[in-house]
């Protein structure tokens, strides 16, 4: 038996010989796509837990979280952006394969469904409607309520289901991604909730914490299932769990989404529970520290984003 | 009908000239290049062996760009041809990251500096443009030629055996190593390459079924597909990876271990 060792290179075209990063959503302009879908995050955690919860400024600024940032930044990434109306339906019949095209949908309806929310649970709060125009008030601040609830799940998944779909990168192309997502931006949605009732103080911040610490070690835990199953698999998802673990993101892994992210909250959450003092400054520490967790997980997840080689012998 | 294309490793001699060819023909932007050489080393117990492999969209039969578009700026011809329309494409980038061969390129400003940046567009490149408008903020990629075979076969003219309907890699080619072809008829010649020398196609675990085939003699998998010692790609290549300091830091960087071979 002969030791047979392969290697591949050029000069012009490394991208496709050697497994690389891809840059299109992360580098130069592609911070965009980061920052949006960050936001993308945020706005879904809170518009969520904020609707069950039934806070109206909560669920205001969630909403405004999706419609001036997420929704702009992705529109100023696009290489031509005054045609972004192609990519919603009916203009394309795309969302029938394409989860880009879906969640330009998603999104379009929940902006919808979420202002009718808004503006009826405002009109009910406020007394400004009685009688039957309260019933029929009610009625349609219910239908909007739900349909506002299922799109932003939506429109806070399909980012995971469309880098999913990119079996070249093998890192992303999991079915736990979309549920990263979730679960992650709900987590986001309880900090920013209790920064909300910090300033409101119509929350049940307790509440809140309890719920929080259980689904921060879920997080944890869905974290260490994730870069198991990819170290399990051969190849490229691995190299992309070493690179997270102890590579060149590692920084911003260790630091920013299990130390910030997860660690610091977590410590302050139990922390907080023993506290007879005021715990506001401890919790404000703990809604930073998330939110800079958020915008590290993104940001990992995309620079995690490694192709495979187009040559059968590679990695 | 499916249009397709044969790729010889053991004729290829890595001149470039099928990436001068597509370059030319489509008056490509400075920093763009549709079709691409890439190489591949394999070490034998000490005996290095180079191959090259020229690359371009496989016009796949399963397009996971076309399914990924939100716009349908990418669409699939009748005849297996992968296109973009450029007039709908938004540039959101979701074709160059779903594309398994990345094969897709971003037109962004920098990337079309003109022939000589700093200069005003020569005459050429004017005309070119109106040609091949390469709109920037949109995503290109080859296509086939399908503005010679379109041309050609509206001449009566067959691609893949009439010069003026096939493509300009495959025409250009002095080593007839690219051939060109339908392969919904078994009597084509890339029909017949494929038979014969057992074609493959790149990372066929994909599923997207490209309509570009390789033989060779290596990873074809069946011994059929074994060429002459005498006319394997690196046959006169072993020489470029041990003097090319260049390639040699690349090789360190990029050795990668493969299984023993019976
Ligand atoms: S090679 Fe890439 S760009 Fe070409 S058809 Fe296949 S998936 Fe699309
Ligand atoms: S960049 Fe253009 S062609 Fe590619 S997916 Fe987006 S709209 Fe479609």
């Amino acid at each position: 038996m002969k030791a047979r060792t392969s290697r591949q290179w050029i000069v012009p075209h490394e991208w496709m010989v050697l497994p690389m990063r891809q840059v299109e959503w992360i580098e130069r302009k592609g911070r965009l796509v980061w920052l949006a879908e960050v936001f993308s995050a945020l706005g879904m955690g809170l518009y969520l837990v904020a609707l069950i919860a039934g806070n109206w400024w909560a669920t205001l600024i969630g909403w405004l979280l999706i419609v001036l940032f997420k929704m702009p930044l992705h529109l100023f990434y696009l290489g031509k952006p005054l045609r972004f109306w192609r990519a919603i339906p009916p203009f394309t019949k795309a969302w029938k394969t394409s989860w880009l095209a879906r969640g330009m949908f998603f999104s379009t309806v929940f902006i919808a469904a979420g202002f009718v929310q808004l503006l009826m649970s405002y009109i009910i709060i406020n007394g400004v409607a009685s009688g039957a125009a309260l019933d029929g008030v009610t009625f349609v601040n219910w239908i909007a309520s739900i349909l506002a609830g299922v799109f932003i799940v939506l429109t806070g998944m399909y980012a995971g289901f469309a880098m999913s779909y990119c079996k070249s990168v093998p890192f992303w192309n999991t079915d736990l991604l979309p549920l990263v997502f979730l679960l992650m931006g709900v987590a986001d949605g309880l900090a920013l909730l209790m920064g909300v009732g910090l300033v409101t103080h119509d929350v049940d911040i307790e509440r809140l914490e309890s719920i929080s610490r259980v689904l921060l070690i879920v997080n944890a835990l869905l974290i260490v299932v994730y870069l198991a199953h990819a170290w399990r698999r051969r190849s490229v998802a691995k190299l992309a769990a070493r690179d997270l673990l102890v590579g060149r993101t590692a920084l911003v892994f260790w630091i920013g989404i299990v130390a910030l992210g997860i660690v610091v909250p977590l410590a302050i959450s139990f922390a907080t529970v023993f506290m007879e003092s005021d715990i506001a400054r401890p919790l404000i520490v703990a809604i930073v520290c998330h939110t800079i967790g958020a915008f590290a997980l993104k940001y990992a997840l995309l620079k995690a984003g490694i192709y495979k080689s187009v040559l059968p012998e590679a990695l | 009908m499916r249009w397709g294309m044969v790729i010889n490793l053991a004729k290829c001699m890595r001149c470039h000239a099928c990436v001068a060819a597509c370059r030319v023909e489509h008056f490509l932007p400075l920093h763009v290049t549709w079709a691409k050489l890439i190489a591949h080393e394999v070490d034998e117990g000490g005996v290095v062996d180079v191959s090259t492999y020229p690359v371009r969209c496989n016009h796949c039969a399963d397009p996971p760009c076309v399914h990924a578009c939100p716009t349908e700026a990418s669409y699939r011809r009748e005849d297996g041809i992968v296109m973009i329309d450029s007039d709908k494409c938004i540039g959101c980038r979701y074709c160059v990251i779903a594309c398994p061969y990345q094969n897709r390129t971003f037109l962004s400003k920098d990337k079309d500096p003109g022939y000589f940046p700093g200069y005003a567009k020569t005459g050429f490149e004017r005309k070119g443009r109106k040609l091949y408008p390469h709109q920037v903020g949109t995503t290109e990629k080859c296509n086939f030629c399908v503005e010679r075979i379109d041309a050609g076969m509206a001449k009566g003219r067959r691609p893949g055996i009439d010069r003026d309907a096939t493509p300009a890699c495959v025409n250009t080619c002095q080593a007839r190593a690219l051939t060109f072809g339908d392969l919904d008829d078994p009597e084509s010649e890339v029909s017949k390459l494929i038979r014969k020398y057992n074609g493959f196609q790149l990372r066929a675990e994909y599923g997207t079924d490209p309509s570009v085939y390789y033989i060779d003699y290596r990873i074809g998998g069946a011994p059929s597909n074994k060429a002459p010692e005498h006319a394997r790609t690196g046959y006169n290549m072993k020489h470029a990876s041990t003097v090319d300091r260049d390639a040699a830091r690349r090789l360190g960087r990029s050795t990668v271990k493969g299984e023993a071979k019976q």
